[in-house]
């Protein structure tokens, strides 16, 4: 019998065995966490040096990057719609979005995932150049952001907060709001 | 343009007057084919006329027009009957419907009588 | 095809074949529970309402049965009368006799009813009191009866669009496994796929059949409406109509119904002149106001024209300028169909002055929104003095539409034919360059010309519409489309064929991007992105006016 927790991680809505290569080593890392403490279940990914993270509940697959169509006349960071199941959904390079300076790609074959976001409004694919990590940490290793990241703008505030795991530091964004009103202002104009 | 309500629970008589009353000019908000349904949309469109039938599957047009008179005192009905009514008729006159078409009827009769209640305010 | 005449029957039919079924179900329960008033109210009810309907569409017979069986169950009500064995022999007899007569409306050869049943009906409905009637033995006339339901169901329009959406699903599915189906050459999936198309291809036009509605269920309303309007301008006006059965998509009719409204409006209060100054004129007293629908090729045409003031040309050119729009030189050589384009501009109808000289123009952008939106074309011809003519060009169905594929700089691109005029090979010698842009001579007619691929993928700030040099190849294949009157050849690298495709209109966020109507599938399964003509138009435009400011 799976415990409770396992079958929760099961009907998470995130197939990513299906779609993408196991992780390096092998399995998910597992925070030693105290039992009652509530998890944060994150999906871990590489946008330039730093690593990022998305909440599970807001990341509906994981997927190898399918074929993409540009879409001209579109903001830098649309790279294009494909089709993903049927659906045509948009395809966002967050590390344009944010101005991040690329690093040349590590996967030797070219492959890149997509990792399907739905939000509220519009479901979008956030391009990511390595297999992205599932990973779970209690929720009091998260900080929430500083307060001087907070005040740059009101548009940065999709940084949700930092997470330390082993002298790692991931970025938590809050993909709900990487799409402000005035990005989608931009993309009609 | 005046907002009219159809309470009728033959669906080629709704059809027959919401022709003829939207070729007229009138704009038929709403259409009705039981007594419930009858007292929600008065009270949910607000018309300015409704027309009704005195004989429906739930309640009587009766039961309706005092209903509707309960909520809103002002709301103007105009009563369709058959022929052989004439007592239902004229005890719906006296709970306030302002007047009454008798079926079969023509296009005629149905937009003299709308016109007419809709003209006295 | 279905006149209003027919819309009454097939309704009436539908629901007295509902009240037939009830009556039976009824009946047979009144025979176990006698005494139950609810059964009894609801008989009444509905033989009530089958004696109204039938009276009112002039079917005498079934109106004078229901009527004879709505006293019987009347006086059983009462109690005036026993729900006796006798008399329910009878009273079923007569039921099955009004479904008898509802199923043989159309039937020219029927004869009469049974005139001893129709007696022994009298004889129940009249000799009330007496229990010694005789009733007369009735030869059972149709001992197998035929089950039969309704021919007719209603539907909620919201219902519709759900299997018009399945079906635009299940048509890109089908595209693609016929693709994979000739790539792999195997025979069964062969046969397999090829008729999975046919079923496919009647499914869908099936749907779009289910949602067509005659354009006279619109028209109807006009004669009315031009009445009243005309009597509020003082003016008098003869409303000709026709094309009442011409069908079209009930979501499109709906969308363009405001539309039309609008532009009748216009033509009697605008267009069509006082009785008085119609005579001075030379003109009838009574204006001529014509309403038409047409079928054209896969399209709807509808037509209004009047024989009223007509619009002023140079009234016109003059606000084209005061709104700057254009230069003064730049509006002398416009053509004058171009001239009246400018009228559905945002900005131009809302100039008052132009409404008084021309005749037309308040609200005209809106009308054009509408018929934008269901991908369909309006424009305007006029004459002055002699009057104005309107023509909405609109598809019969919303989702399913013929396109033109094409591709620039590997992307795959379709544009709805509605918008297409004609396609053109020419050699790069045969485009000039002038004032900018390129232009071509086209049968006679000079086009503007734009290079897609620089119109779409050069970097704004590096974009030279007017430079031959980047076009590659010698033949050019152009696209001539045509959006408010103003045509324009879209350059494009490849040209594909012409198909049917099932436009996807674009999520969130992308759908805030006007450049592209939607996206469609192809059978191969890769993206092919739908421009919209109207926003590719506007879009050169800006950078043409970008250019020309510099």
């Amino acid at each position: 019998m799976p415990s409770k927790k396992n079958t929760a991680a099961q009907a998470a809505p995130v197939p990513v065995e299906e779609n993408t290569p196991a992780p390096a080593n092998g399995k998910e890392q597992q925070e030693k966490s105290k039992a009652n403490e509530p998890l944060l279940h994150l999906i871990v990914f590489k946008l330039g040096a730093e690593y990022y993270g998305i909440k599970i509940e807001q990341v509906k697959e994981v997927t190898v990057t399918p074929s993409i169509t540009r879409m001209p006349r579109t903001p830098d960071f649309v790279k294009g719609v494909a089709n993903i199941r049927g659906d045509i959904i948009a395809i966002m390079d967050l590390e344009e979005r944010f101005g991040i300076k690329p690093v040349p790609a590590s996967s030797e074959n070219g492959i890149t995932y997509t990792l399907v976001i739905e939000a509220k409004e519009y479901s979008i694919g956030v391009v990511v150049k390595e297999v992205p990590q599932s990973l779970n940490l209690s929720v009091s290793k998260m900080d929430k952001a500083p307060s001087f990241l907070q005040d740059i703008a009101v548009q940065e505030n999709y940084i949700e907060g930092l997470a330390k795991v082993d002298n790692r530091l991931i970025i938590v964004l809050d993909m709900y709001k990487i799409l402000s009103g005035d990005e989608i202002k931009q993309l009609s104009s | 343009m005046k907002r009219i309500l159809i309470v009728d629970d033959s669906f080629y008589m709704r059809t027959m007057l919401k022709n003829m009353l939207s070729d007229a000019g009138y704009e038929v908000v709403g259409e009705a084919p039981n007594g419930q349904t009858a007292l929600e949309l008065a009270k949910e469109l607000k018309p300015d006329l409704i027309t009704l039938d005195v004989i429906l599957p739930d309640n009587t047009g009766l039961d309706v027009l005092k209903g509707i008179k309960a909520e809103q005192p002002d709301m103007k009905v105009v009563i369709v009957s058959a022929v052989g009514q004439e007592v239902i008729v004229n005890e719906a006159m006296e709970y306030g419907a302002l007047s009454y078409i008798v079926k079969p009827f023509s296009e005629e009769k149905v937009l003299e009588v709308v016109s007419q209640v809709l003209k006295e305010e | 095809m279905k006149s209003r005449e027919q819309e009454y029957k097939e309704i009436f039919i539908a629901e007295a074949l509902e009240y037939f079924d009830a009556l039976n179900r009824h009946i047979s329960d009144l025979e176990k529970r006698p005494q139950e008033d609810k059964l009894l109210a609801e008989i009444f009810r509905l033989l009530h309402n089958l004696k109204a309907n039938a009276k009112a569409i002039g079917y005498l017979r079934i109106s004078d049965v229901s009527h004879k069986l709505e006293t019987a169950f009347s006086l059983i009500r009462n109690k005036e009368l026993q729900f006796s064995d006798e008399i329910v022999t009878v009273l079923f007899e007569g039921v099955d006799l009004l479904g008898e007569l509802i199923h043989n409306i159309d039937n020219e050869n029927y004869g009469e009813p049974d005139p001893v049943l129709l007696r022994n009906l009298d004889i129940i409905v009249d000799n009330l009191s007496d229990s010694t009637i005789e009733l007369a033995k009735v030869q059972r006339y149709n001992p197998t009866k035929n089950l039969s339901l309704s021919e007719l169901v209603y539907i909620q329009i919201k219902k519709l669009d759900h299997l018009l959406n399945l079906v635009g699903e299940l048509v890109i599915d089908r595209d693609r496994i016929l693709s994979i189906s000739r790539e792999l050459g195997n025979d069964e999936l062969k046969s397999v796929s090829s008729h999975l198309n046919r079923i496919t291809e009647e499914l869908q036009y099936s749907i779009m059949d289910a949602r067509l509605v005659s354009i006279g269920s619109l028209f109807n309303k006009f004669p009315r409406i031009v009445r009243d309007i005309a009597i509020a301008e003082k003016k008098e006006v003869d409303l000709a109509l026709s094309g009442h059965d011409i069908q079209i998509d009930r979501n499109i009719l709906q969308i363009i119904t405001d539309s039309l409204l609008h532009l009748v409006r216009n033509a009697i209060t605008h267009g069509i002149e006082k009785p008085e100054q119609r005579e001075k004129k030379g003109k009838s007293r009574t204006g001529k106001l014509s309403l038409v629908a047409r079928n054209d090729r896969e399209n709807v045409q509808i037509q209004l024209s009047d024989d009223g003031n007509g619009i002023d040309l140079v009234q016109v050119r003059k606000a084209i300028v005061e709104r700057n729009f254009l230069s003064t030189a730049a509006v002398e050589h416009l053509p004058p169909t171009e001239v009246l384009s400018y009228l559905f501009e945002p900005g131009f109808s809302l100039a008052k002055e132009v409404t008084e000289f021309s005749g037309r123009g308040v609200g005209l952008d809106v009308v054009k929104n509408a018929v934008d939106a269901i991908g369909g074309r309006i424009w305007v011809e006029s004459e002055k003095g002699l009057g104005t003519t309107f023509i909405l060009q609109l598809p019969t169905s919303i989702a399913v539409k013929g396109a033109l594929l094409f591709e620039v700089d590997s992307i795959f691109y379709a544009i709805p034919l509605i918008h297409t005029e004609q396609v053109v090979a020419m050699e790069v010698s045969e485009l000039h360059e002038v004032g900018g842009v390129l232009v071509a001579d086209v049968f006679g007619e000079t086009i503007t010309v734009v290079y897609l691929h620089e119109l779409l993928n050069v970097k704004e700030r590096e974009m030279n519409l007017g430079d031959k040099s980047r076009l590659k190849g010698l033949v050019q294949n152009i696209i001539i489309v045509s959006y408010n009157n103003r045509k324009l050849g879209l350059i494009v690298d490849k040209l594909y064929r012409q198909q049917d495709i099932v436009v996807k209109p674009l999520s969130k966020p992308l759908d805030a991007i006007d450049l592209y109507g939607g996206v469609t599938l192809l059978g191969s399964g890769n993206v092919c992105l739908v421009l919209d003509v109207p926003a590719v138009t506007r879009y050169f435009i800006s950078r043409r006016q970008l250019v020309a400011a510099e």
